[in-house]
């Protein structure tokens, strides 16, 4: 096994080079558009797990004879979990380095997915203005589509942050 | 009680009879599974030295834990859901703040075209913290199944 560099001390691995992740208010233009990293194959695991722990009665999510009796031949996955992974997988790209999540709008779930299903998801810039309420803040808004893997639209929202102007 | 679209008359008012205390093992559970990259919502290092001092609870789980809390009463026969408008994230919410949910049922219309009987039902939900401060709103639509023919409400 190879030995470690000696000279690696607590001060000198303080100094390396820090990746940066997440972008400012000035990086983002309107109509720039984020094709997101990595895209995520949601199972049923994930499905139960994330109707379970945010208490979702609705047993169309965890109970395959209830789904179908409402004519699915599975259970689909909670329409909850597939835009807070939509959210989540745009992050990186648009809101890690921002202040605050103001909100969503026009939240459309356009086609249901079931376990085995891969989303990614894709942004265009709306609008990036100074706030009129908060000195030295501004709020970006994007446009974010969720796709599954025949490229088909799942789902499509618009969520604005608030940033600070100068990071 | 299930509630089918029939049992949803617009004005309606309803307190959810639950609520949530939002552990850290939901908010980083759900934001980890979720590939939520921020670590506002999971390092409560570098969160130590922001203006709040602490993890913030990601929007993403406030608006499913609010949702999931009006399930029962709004969506137990639900087929589908169809959008959400308007959400506001009004306060942050911590690990240990507890969540409940208040809904107003805005609209009920028929909807003649469907495979199974239903209509769409627009709700407008508050979450509430433990202190009464509002933290979150949102409207939702849900395609909610009629009572089934031969069945007493």
């Amino acid at each position: 096994m190879r030995e470690p560099p000696v000279d690696a001390t607590p001060e000198k691995l303080r100094h390396a080079p820090l990746t940066r992740r997440g972008h400012s208010f000035s990086d983002f233009q309107v109509g720039q558009v984020y094709e997101h990293h990595w895209g995520r194959t949601l199972t049923e695991t994930d499905n139960v797990l994330f109707t379970s722990l945010t208490l979702h009665f609705n047993p169309l999510y965890f109970n395959a004879e209830t789904a179908r009796r409402r004519g699915q031949d599975r259970c689909p996955l909670n329409p909850l979990l597939i835009l807070g992974t939509a959210v989540s997988l745009s992050v990186e790209d648009l809101s890690e380095a921002s202040e605050a999540f103001l909100g969503l709008d026009d939240v459309r779930f356009l086609k249901p997915l079931y376990g085995g299903d891969t989303l990614s998801a894709r942004s265009t810039v709306l609008e990036a203005r100074p706030s009129s309420s908060r000195p030295g803040q501004g709020v970006v808004s994007w446009l974010t589509e969720g796709f599954d893997q025949r490229g088909e639209l799942v789902l499509s929202f618009r969520r604005a942050n608030l940033f600070q102007l100068e990071p | 009680m299930a509630a089918y679209f029939e049992d949803f008359s617009p004005g309606t008012m309803m307190r959810h009879p639950r609520g949530k205390t939002v552990s850290e093992l939901d908010n980083v559970l759900l934001c980890n599974l979720m590939l939520n990259t921020a670590d506002g919502h999971f390092n409560a290092d570098s969160a130590s030295r922001t203006s709040f001092g602490r993890p913030m609870v990601f929007g993403g789980v406030i608006t499913a834990l609010v949702v999931g809390l009006a399930s029962e009463d709004t969506a137990e026969e639900a087929l589908a859901e169809l959008a959400l408008d308007s959400v506001r994230f009004r306060r942050p919410v911590f690990h240990g703040d507890t969540l409940y949910a208040v809904t107003e049922v805005l609209e009920a219309s028929p909807r003649g075209e469907l495979a199974q009987p239903a209509g769409e039902v627009r709700f407008h939900h508050w979450g509430l913290n433990q202190t009464g401060e509002i933290v979150f709103e949102c409207e939702r639509t849900v395609l909610v199944a009629k009572r089934p023919t031969g069945t007493q409400p």
